[in-house]
């Protein structure tokens, strides 16, 4: 069925020389992969907007007290790791900034403080998980703190992963004033982490 | 280790999806010791796991990811050598590749397949119905035929057809040479396959299929047996098919425009695309968090939707359809705003005019997306939702109409005194044109609450869903494989097989699902194997009409397998249309251009003396040689 399609694709290109394509014309001023990483975050923006319909159902149309009748949520631990990750944001950017300087070792030393904060959040979280005292299957409210939080953490998780593919590439020597944007578009993705769980943590656990 | 498996490729995909099982089997495994479950080995559990890891490992193993790998690793990554750009064989068309040409042939053949799977469903579900009482399934197998049926049709067909056909055109049409993250795309296209596959395994699993629609709804999707997750994480692949694609072309029409290719110069069907992909970002997570909550449900425990826990901490059952209508609204016009660019740009040419309205029909494609996500709740009518929702919902419904009809009024004004060539995309366009105004009638029917809850859950909405998803989407998919077959494969299709295939197709399919309007207002409820002897003559009449539908398609087959080997080779532009992906060769080179093409008018300016859309390669502007597509490509091939 498609030999007869690779045939007529054969005559079509056969001018013999294996030339590049032509390079593409930029209509926009936007750079393609970081008006990607917007859109993506706005899809992913959107699947916190499906968790906090759920929130708002088990919550507020339910009129379930919250949280749940012998569950508490620790509110200071969880307020502690909203600094460390704000705090995560600023060395990222940090980084960022000393790229576009030429700052290697600002570079390095920014990545790498990112790195440990984002980790810190993700292990704090982790440990709150383990002393909480409720699991997802005890109420509605629990399913959906876990939900949210737990969505959440998968989204630091996958922006660590991003960070880390970075820092590798920073220590060997890549990105210059000119070409770094594979800090930048990354670093876009961490700041979205974070700004989400500023509302995660307000609606979560303040409200 | 034998070279075969360090290579990208099948021996290497076969070799990770083994590795990928034993990973699911120990992680399972490992994981229930340490919670101290028992039975330490538990099938459910290690078959969830497996459905979710094993397809990354098959990807990994196929070479999807080695590009990214390298760059990770902050390795070099190989110089770009263009090698896997076009196919050379049709091996070639088996491999992760990323040509957009490619990866449109891909998608168009896919999605066809599974097309034909879930057709052949529909046989099953018609022969049951065929006569009253119980033929030859049971009551569950019957919910699996037409659950697996409809998301096998939406999900694997419709919604990604529209994909593959866009890749293909789409750059080409607006003088890119490929899309804006090849390497995204080809991954778009592998995440198919596996969702098909999932979907239509699921038949393998113990208890059967899942068997609760394509909507399943909560609770009953979460009391159901292990089938139910190889819809929920079928769905997760390919909604993220969809939203890695719409990504890319939202990005690729945003800057990869050639040279005066303004919005305002934009053919018709990117624009659709545009919108189509705007809607496809921002809904598709909606579904894919409404499958979280089902999986979360049934693997771990949760209670999203478990209104018996106690009072005080019991979750919520409509919000399962609140979160699913909120993608699933939307994505009904996902899976017909492709089809409109289709329409738009085969009207135009095939009555040698521009179209009539050319920015409303723009701006009425963004009313419909912005109104789209306002009138998810028609769907709700009878779920118990508070009742103040009901009738802001039904005024909504009722206005995104207005865009709708727009668009139907600028067809017709475009045909208005044309010169029409009645040939086989043609007929499939004005085929679509009448059968999608009747079902927009009624679904304006269906908008109305008092009406809407007499017909809600019978075969009324069977009716409506079939005239807007066949006679709509699938005939302006007709129309589009047929208007492009030439420019795709470098053949002619037999014209006169086509136009067989149109009327046999349209008249089988109004005998189908005309009749269902009937039996629907009589009270005919949907999703039951047995009905009521008063419906036993329609139903008889609408199974034979159907089988005979079934059959016509076998005629679209024939001719486009035929065609694509033995073929009248194809000229670049046999329609004489202006639009870029015309001017070049058929098919076109491997990178689209060799120059990028400069735009100086609009896409359609047919019968206007002297317009000109594009100036091709370096050429100084020749108005009236341009206008009727001067191309250097094409006296090559
Ligand atoms: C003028 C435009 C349209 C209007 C006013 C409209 C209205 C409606 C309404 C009110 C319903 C709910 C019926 C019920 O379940 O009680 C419905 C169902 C449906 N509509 Fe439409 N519709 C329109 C166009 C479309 C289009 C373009 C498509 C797809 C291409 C579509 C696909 C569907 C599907 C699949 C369902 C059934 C969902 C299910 O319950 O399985 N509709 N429509
Ligand atoms: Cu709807």
């Amino acid at each position: 069925m498609e030999a007869a399609s690779i045939e007529a694709a054969d005559t079509s290109h056969g001018h013999g020389d294996h030339h590049g394509p032509p390079v593409a014309h930029h209509s926009s001023t936007v750079d393609a992969q970081t008006l990607g990483m917007l859109l993506f975050i706005v899809s992913e923006i959107m699947v916190f907007g499906g968790f906090f319909t759920a929130y708002f159902f088990i919550r507020i149309v339910n009129g379930n007290p919250w949280p749940a009748e012998g569950e508490e949520l620790p509110q200071l631990i969880a307020g502690f790791n909203t600094a460390v990750l704000l705090s995560s944001s600023v060395t990222m950017h940090w980084a960022l900034e000393a790229a576009k300087h030429g700052n290697r070792r600002g570079m390095k030393l920014g990545m790498l403080a990112t790195l440990l904060l984002g980790s810190t959040f993700l292990t704090v979280q982790i440990n709150e998980y383990v002393h909480l005292g409720f699991a997802p299957y005890n109420s509605a409210q629990a399913s959906i703190f876990y939900g949210l939080t737990g969505l959440h953490g998968a989204h630091v998780f996958i922006g660590l992963t991003l960070l880390l593919f970075a820092t590798v590439r920073v220590f060997k020597g890549h990105f210059t004033p000119d070409e770094h944007q594979g800090i930048e578009v990354p670093g876009i993705y961490w700041h979205f982490v974070d700004v989400m769980w500023v509302i995660v943590y307000v609606s979560v656990y303040i409200l | 280790m034998p070279a075969q498996l360090k290579t990208a490729g099948w021996y290497r995909a076969a070799a990770f999806t083994l590795l990928g099982l034993a990973f699911s089997f120990s992680l399972t495994t490992l994981i229930r010791s340490l919670y101290g479950y028992t039975p330490l080995i538990d099938g459910a559990a290690i078959t969830i796991v497996s459905m979710i890891a094993v397809p990354f490992f098959f990807l990994v193993g196929l070479g999807a990811f080695d590009y990214w790998f390298y760059w990770a690793s902050g390795r070099p990554t190989r110089a770009e050598d263009h090698a896997s750009h076009g196919a050379h064989s049709w091996r070639d068309y088996f491999k992760v590749n990323t040509d957009h040409k490619v990866i449109g042939v891909q998608y168009v053949c896919t999605t066809f397949f599974f097309m034909f799977i879930g057709g052949l469903m529909a046989m099953m579900v018609r022969a049951e119905l065929a006569a009253p009482g119980s033929q030859f399934v049971d009551g569950q197998d019957y919910n699996s035929l037409f659950s697996v049926h409809a998301s096998l049709m939406i999900f694997l067909f419709i919604v990604p057809v529209f994909a593959g056909l866009a890749n293909y055109v789409l750059p080409l049409m607006i003088g890119a040479p490929d899309m804006a993250f090849p390497r995204l795309n080809a991954l778009s296209f592998w995440l198919l396959p596996i969702a098909g596959t999932l979907m239509t395994g699921s038949f393998l699993m113990p208890g059967g299929a899942f068997a609760s629609g394509w909507t399943a709804y909560a609770p009953l999707s979460t009391t159901q047996p292990l089938g139910q997750m190889c819809f929920s994480i079928g769905v997760q692949f390919a909604g993220a098919s969809s939203i890695a694609t719409a990504l890319n072309f939202l990005v690729t029409i945003i800057t990869m425009r050639a040279p005066g290719m303004s919005f305002w110069r934009m053919p018709l069907l990117v624009w659709a695309n545009f919108a189509t992909s705007l809607l496809v970002v921002i809904a598709t997570p909606f579904i894919a968090a409404s499958q979280f909550f089902v999986l979360l449900d049934v693997a771990l425990g949760f209670h999203f939707f478990d209104a018996t826990i106690g009072e005080g901490r019991q979750g919520n059952v409509v919000m399962y359809q609140h979160v699913f209508w909120f993608y699933s609204h939307p994505a009904v016009y996902i899976m017909m705003l492709p089809g409109f660019g289709i329409v738009s740009e085969i009207i135009s040419v095939k009555s040698r005019k521009p179209i009539f309205g050319y920015r409303m029909m723009a701006f009425s494609l963004l009313a419909i997306v912005l109104l789209g996500f306002t009138v998810w709740a028609h769907h709700m009518f009878v779920s118990g939702m508070q009742d103040w929702i009901r009738v802001p919902m039904m005024i909504t419904t009722a206005i995104i109409a207005v865009p709708t009809g727009i668009k139907i009024f600028s067809w017709l004004g475009t045909l208005w005194k044309g010169v029409i060539h009645l040939d086989t995309p043609m007929l499939f366009a004005l085929g679509f044109l009448t059968m999608f105004t009747l079902g927009g009638i009624s679904g304006v029917m269906l908008a109305m609450v008092p009406f809407d809850i007499h017909v809600s859950d019978t075969y009324f909405i069977v009716a409506h869903i079939h005239y807007v998803l066949f006679g709509g989407s699938l005939f302006t998919i007709f129309a589009g494989v047929y208007f492009w077959f030439p420019k795709m494969t470098g053949r002619m299709y037999n014209e006169k097989l086509g136009k067989i295939h149109f009327w046999a197709t349209f008249v089988f399919f109004n005998l189908t699902f005309a009749p269902m309007h009937v039996i629907g207002i009589q009270g005919m409820p949907r999703r039951v194997a047995d009905y009521a002897d008063q419906f036993a003559a329609w139903n008889f009449a609408i199974s034979i009409a159907s089988f005979f539908l079934g059959l016509s398609s076998l005629i679209f087959l024939y001719n486009m397998v035929n065609s694509w080997r033995n073929g009248k080779k194809a000229e670049s532009n046999p329609y004489r249309s202006l639009t870029l992906e015309w001017q070049v060769s058929s098919p076109p080179p491997i990178f689209n251009f060799d120059e990028i093409p400069t735009v100086v008018g609009g896409p359609y300016e047919y019968g206007v003396p002297g317009a000109v859309h594009a100036i091709m390669g370096s050429a100084k502007p020749e108005p009236v040689a341009a206008a009727v597509g001067s191309n250097t490509e094409s006296q090559e091939g």
